[in-house]
């Protein structure tokens, strides 16, 4: 499967995920979904944990809200009927299980490329060339924020001025850690754009690479699994209907 | 429009706000500050308005897609409150950036104009992200707006109307700590960097 293929199956599940109106519905999409991520032989528990770990918080805070405070659905309140408690909680299924579709669905394409670079993901996508220039450095710089996030903060824990836990003394010095680590990104990137990628003519090579890196747009695999994906977003709303 | 320079802008505030929610999640502060590498794209770039908007609007994006693949996938679906943000800020915001740079700090029309552009920008992002929280997640995200979502429908009001009202009362907080914290940035940024984005001479992308 190419990487463009794998975004335009995650789009397709998220439309059918987002047309569905039922439990039956999104269950049906779900299954597809699933289908990809078996065929695909990604790390799936691990999916199942990144997507129940998102939603399960929320099934929580909804089933609070919805069904113990309020104790109605959103139509009954339209409808200005009493409402019901379980009405709410269908409510709440199927708006927690649309969202656990999603993030499984974009977990699972993501887990299928995990063994790829991001420069030869980035390079494979039908992206303008702008634009995969941009993902790169965007990615490259995380890279250097991330890696200067830890060592303002190692150093401001070790002069005492942030925690490693939830404190107040970290909500008045977090600025600090802000201020220190935007400095010395920009220190950064000045010397980088100024000397370094002049001198090793880094803006050219990376526009070679990612030319060179270009495959087909979609291959035979990927219409296979988005007429997969059709299929259960077309059955998804056969059930709602 | 998007020069070298003007990428390697957009590409280090769309790190920012990438990164800023990790500092946010790593000393656990209870805000969101999701916004402010856009807010700042807007300030540095801010002469061009267009581009301004653009470039500021292509930074949120990018943090949200990168963001949504790691952290929070739900988060790209806000990309219309993304291209507000862009547009108050370099509407409106960047009014301000004269102001956000004067030396000694003039306190008062500074704060004056954070609380303004904040407030503006917090009204316009609860206004445009209503929709988004209502279908996508039933009105309730899982934020500490949610109770006062909960508040207003259990006083009768409807799903949508509760939503904008509790994203009036608590977004706006949320964006004056941003675009304070995007001005005090932009008002530590060295001259050297804004002249390289500003500079019309620079080789085209």
């Amino acid at each position: 499967m190419t990487p463009n293929g794998a975004v335009a199956f995650t789009l397709l599940v998220i439309v059918g995920a987002l047309l569905a109106r039922d439990v039956a519905g999104l269950l049906v999409i779900l299954a597809a979904s699933a289908c990809f991520a078996l065929a695909s032989r990604c790390a799936i528990w691990s999916a199942l944990g990144w997507s129940a770990g998102i939603v399960l918080p929320l099934l929580l805070f909804m089933s609070v809200v919805w069904v113990g405070i309020v104790g109605r659905a959103p139509h009954e309140i339209a409808a200005g009927l009493e409402g019901s408690r379980s009405a709410a909680a269908i409510h709440v299924a199927v708006i927690c299980l649309r969202l656990f579709v999603i993030a499984f669905t974009v977990q699972v394409a993501f887990l299928h490329f995990a063994g790829w670079t991001p420069l030869r993901f980035i390079g494979a996508l039908a992206l303008p060339r702008t634009a995969k220039k941009l993902l790169v450095l965007t990615l490259s710089l995380i890279d250097t924020i991330l890696q200067a996030v830890d060592r303002a903060r190692t150093a401001l824990i070790g002069a005492g001025l942030v925690t490693r836990r939830r404190s107040w003394r970290n909500l008045r010095h977090g600025w600090i850690l802000v201020q220190t680590v935007w400095l010395t990104v920009i220190t950064i990137v000045l010397g980088r754009t100024r000397d370094k990628w002049p001198v090793e003519d880094t803006l050219a090579r990376l526009e070679g690479t990612l030319a060179a890196r270009a495959v087909a747009r979609l291959s035979a695999t990927d219409f296979g699994w988005m007429a997969l994906a059709l299929a259960g977003a077309a059955m998804g709303l056969r059930s709602w209907s | 429009m998007l020069t070298t320079p003007r990428l390697v802008a957009i590409a280090l505030c769309a790190a920012l706000n990438f990164a800023i929610g990790n500092i946010v999640y790593l000393i656990k502060l209870p805000i969101f500050l999701d916004s402010i590498g856009t807010i700042l794209c807007a300030l540095l770039i801010f002469p061009d308005r267009l581009a301004a908007v653009v470039c500021a609007f292509i930074a949120g994006f990018i943090a949200a897609i990168l963001t949504g693949l790691v952290l929070n996938p739900f988060l790209p679906w806000f990309s219309l409150t993304i291209l507000a943000i862009a547009i108050v800020s370099a509407l409106l915001t960047g009014l301000a950036a004269e102001t956000f740079r004067t030396r000694p700090l003039p306190v008062l029309p500074f704060f004056a104009k954070v609380i303004v552009c904040g407030l503006i920008t917090g009204i316009v992002s609860a206004i445009v992200s209503a929709p988004v929280v209502v279908y996508l997640f039933g009105g309730v995200t899982g934020s500490g707006s949610t109770f006062v979502v909960a508040f207003f429908l259990k006083t009768g009001q409807q799903l949508l109307d509760s939503v904008v009202l509790a994203g009036l009362a608590t977004d706006p907080i949320d964006k004056v700590l941003q675009v304070l914290l995007a001005a005090l940035l932009y008002r530590a940024t060295p001259r050297e960097f804004i002249a390289m984005i500003a500079a019309p001479k620079t080789s085209p992308a």
